[in-house]
């Protein structure tokens, strides 16, 4: 087992590192994305390789039809062969002593549905490499429609508000801790509200990659899909923690810690309030969505609290 | 004595399976992944039983679905590592979408597919459509007929995969049953002789690989001219298969002894009115039968199809050329035109060898077995129709 230095880089020092990513990069105005991609590739330094999908990331990490690009290294796969591509760079680079962060990088629809098969299967194997899944709560790149990561209650185009709908009719699927039910060395949530927080978990998912998979799920939200103004995209990252939404955990070999505690949760409703997808719930779906947020927390609540 | 060869430099009895698992453990791939499926799995038992003796020394990664195991070896293989893996049927379908990155992205990898039918899952039997259903995925494909040629074409498949001016992923199919439990005498060559028979590739420039730390990228192929120039690269390699399998065929008999002939093999054929094309485990009974026409004294060769994909369309319009009859036998069905697809694409290259009589037979279905009786049946069809008479185009037996 590696150990885990105690001093670690502030996260402004990483913005001092070399941007791996040109200017001008194909993302909409204000996506959390970029941000996103751009912070890892910091953290994780020059011997990465990206692996991804079609998606909202393809044309930047992939280069498909951009001019703006990246230094990195990059396969691109199909959804249904992220983690297992990556398992293939991962074993060979290892046999042949070659240095290497193999770093998958996909959104919630991959991770969550049609690309689970391989990534659980590729956790259970304890491959040595980083899954980053950007959870935007449904396709986005395709058009908003739903996934299994798509909240109850949320409008998307295959859950729209109708006569007869109040948008998607079941909750999420809860990914984070599906993933540390694989006996992985690391699985973490993090946002983009908290870079600390996300900062010090890169640099131990890279680490503890030495010893098997880690896994790391970032609530991501999504501009145009979740119909919030360009310049509110942080500040709905912070109101996914505020309300225990979206709880920032880590659980490394199995323990369970709560990594950004909050004292006064504010009710559902401060997120919701933001986004454009929840603005038809009405009294009764609320409280429905906020028992799933207390349910949820209790349970992680109880891990975290549970002996050794 | 080397930990190989404590199990190869000799001749032992063996079934296709474990010739298969002898041919790519000699060939020292650095990463293998599969997933087992009937008939295929004794396979990669054998394999896994080899790496855990220290025979096999390799990533052996068992992966949770065919999907990942082909992903897993592509990638592997764009990383650099030499790749193997194995599969059949329903497992071959679910590698379709991989299958197209791996061929697209041009990663030499090597595949087994022990052919069995796929619709049905009871229909667990030999039968040739899975490998006729992944024909357009952009794989080079090899048909074995024994089960000394699926150890040899497996040595010989990397040998072209990874050629400079190949760099293209090749299957090897063989007949599930026929071939996958058939136990036969085979030659297992020394792992020195082979390295020295791939040798050749070590001394070819290095192909590209995605290398940590450098802006390489691989399966982005884009769209428009981009996109356009990739497929016509594609398919130029594609073209320069078809005599490069026969040069590869004759420096393999040269190194072992053993000849196949390359994309196609003739029997017979030389001065034959007629001609029956076919491939696989019932290349060795439509032998027998051409022997005993011959003795009866009617003029009949035989083809055996090697190269499935690309289609060796020289080799086998030379060997069609002139003749009064050719009929084709398949063990799939070819759907819209109501034929055997071996039949229809031979029927393509009609043009070439003079519009003579053709005719489908289908046989050997889901493990019906393909008899001396049912091939002296199409014998003497294709013979009466080229004596002018009124001919069926397309018979089903039984």
């Amino acid at each position: 087992m590696s150990t885990i230095e105690k001093k670690r880089p502030k996260v402004f020092e990483y913005f001092q590192s070399e941007d791996q990513f040109a200017g001008g990069v194909a993302f909409c105005a204000g996506c959390a994305l970029e941000l996103n991609v751009r912070f890892i590739s910091k953290v994780m330094g020059k011997n990465t390789v990206l692996v991804g999908t079609p998606s909202c990331s393809a044309p930047v990490l992939n280069g498909q039809n951009v001019a703006a690009w990246h230094k990195l290294g990059h396969y691109a796969c199909t959804m249904t062969g992220v983690a297992s591509s990556a398992t293939g760079l991962a074993r060979y680079y290892q046999r042949a002593g070659i240095d290497a962060n193999v770093v998958c990088f996909t959104g919630d629809g991959c991770a969550q549905d049609i690309g689970f098969q391989t990534l659980s299967g590729a956790a259970e194997r304890n491959e040595k490499m980083i899954y980053i899944c950007y959870d935007n709560e449904g396709y986005m790149n395709t058009g908003i429609q739903r996934s299994s990561a798509t909240p109850f209650g949320a409008s998307t185009s295959t859950t729209p508000v109708g006569s007869q709908s109040q948008g998607k009719t079941t909750g999420s699927k809860n990914m984070p801790l599906i993933m540390s039910m694989h006996d992985i060395p690391y699985v973490a949530t993090a946002t983009l509200s908290h870079l600390e927080d996300y900062a010090q978990k890169l640099v131990k998912a890279k680490e503890k990659a030495k010893e098997g998979f880690a896994y790391i799920h970032v609530f991501c939200p999504c501009l145009v899909g979740w119909k919030i103004p360009m310049d509110d995209s942080i500040q709905v990252c912070r109101a996914a923690v505020r309300t225990n939404y979206f709880p920032l955990w880590e659980a490394v070999d199995g323990k369970f810690q709560m990594t950004h505690k909050v004292n006064k949760p504010k009710p559902v409703q401060e997120l919701t309030s933001r986004l454009g997808k929840f603005k038809h719930l009405n009294d009764e779906n609320l409280a429905i969505l906020q028992s799933k947020v207390n349910k949820r927390y209790k349970l992680l609540q109880a891990l975290c609290e549970a002996p050794e | 004595m080397s930990a190989q060869n404590r199990v190869s430099n000799q001749t032992k009895v063996i079934t296709g399976n474990a010739a298969a698992a002898y041919g790519a453990m000699l060939c020292r791939p650095d990463v293998v992944a599969a997933y087992p499926i009937t008939p295929q799995s004794e396979l990669i038992e054998q394999l896994a039983q080899f790496h855990a003796d220290g025979i096999l020394d390799c990533e052996y990664v068992t992966v949770e679905g065919e999907n990942s195991a082909q992903n897993v070896v592509c990638g592997a293989s764009m990383a650099g590592g030499r790749t193997f893996t194995a599969t059949s049927s329903y497992g071959l379908v679910y590698m379709y979408d991989a299958m197209f990155n791996t061929a697209g992205y041009r990663a030499p990898v090597v595949m087994i597919n022990v052919n069995r039918e796929p619709p049905g899952i009871h229909a667990v039997c030999s039968g040739q459509q899975d490998m006729i259903s992944v024909r357009d995925t952009g794989w080079v494909q090899l048909i074995a007929e024994t089960c000394q040629e699926i150890l040899d074409l497996t040595i010989q498949a990397f040998r072209l995969a990874e050629d400079y001016s190949i760099q293209l992923p090749v299957i090897i199919n063989y007949d599930g049953y026929y071939l996958s439990f058939l136990a036969e005498s085979v030659n297992i060559p020394a792992i020195e002789d082979v390295d020295k028979y791939l040798s050749v590739l070590k001394s070819q420039p290095k192909r590209p690989t995605l290398i940590p730390g450098e802006a390489i990228g691989c399966g982005s192929h884009g769209i428009g001219m981009g996109y356009v120039e990739l497929r016509r690269k594609h398919m130029a390699a594609m073209d320069r298969v078809m005599p490069i399998v026969d040069v590869i065929d004759e420096e393999f008999g040269q190194a072992f002894g053993r000849r196949y002939g390359g994309q196609i093999e003739t029997y017979r054929t030389e001065d034959a009115d007629i001609v029956l094309v076919t491939s696989g485990s019932a290349v060795g009974t439509a032998r027998t039968v051409i022997d005993a026409k011959r003795e009866e004294g009617m003029k009949v060769g035989l083809v055996k199809l090697r190269l499935y994909r690309p289609f060796p369309v020289l080799r086998l319009s030379d060997a069609l050329k002139g003749k009064k009859a050719i009929g084709v036998l398949d063990r799939s069905i070819c759907f819209g035109w109501g034929c055997g697809p071996l039949y229809m694409e031979t029927k393509a290259i009609s043009s070439n060898i003079g519009h003579v009589p053709m005719l489908s037979f289908i046989d050997g279905l889901a493990n019906m077995d393909i008899t001396k009786e049912h091939i002296g049946q199409m014998i003497d069809t294709i013979f009466k129709a080229s004596q002018g008479d009124s001919y069926q185009e397309v018979t089903w037996l039984p």
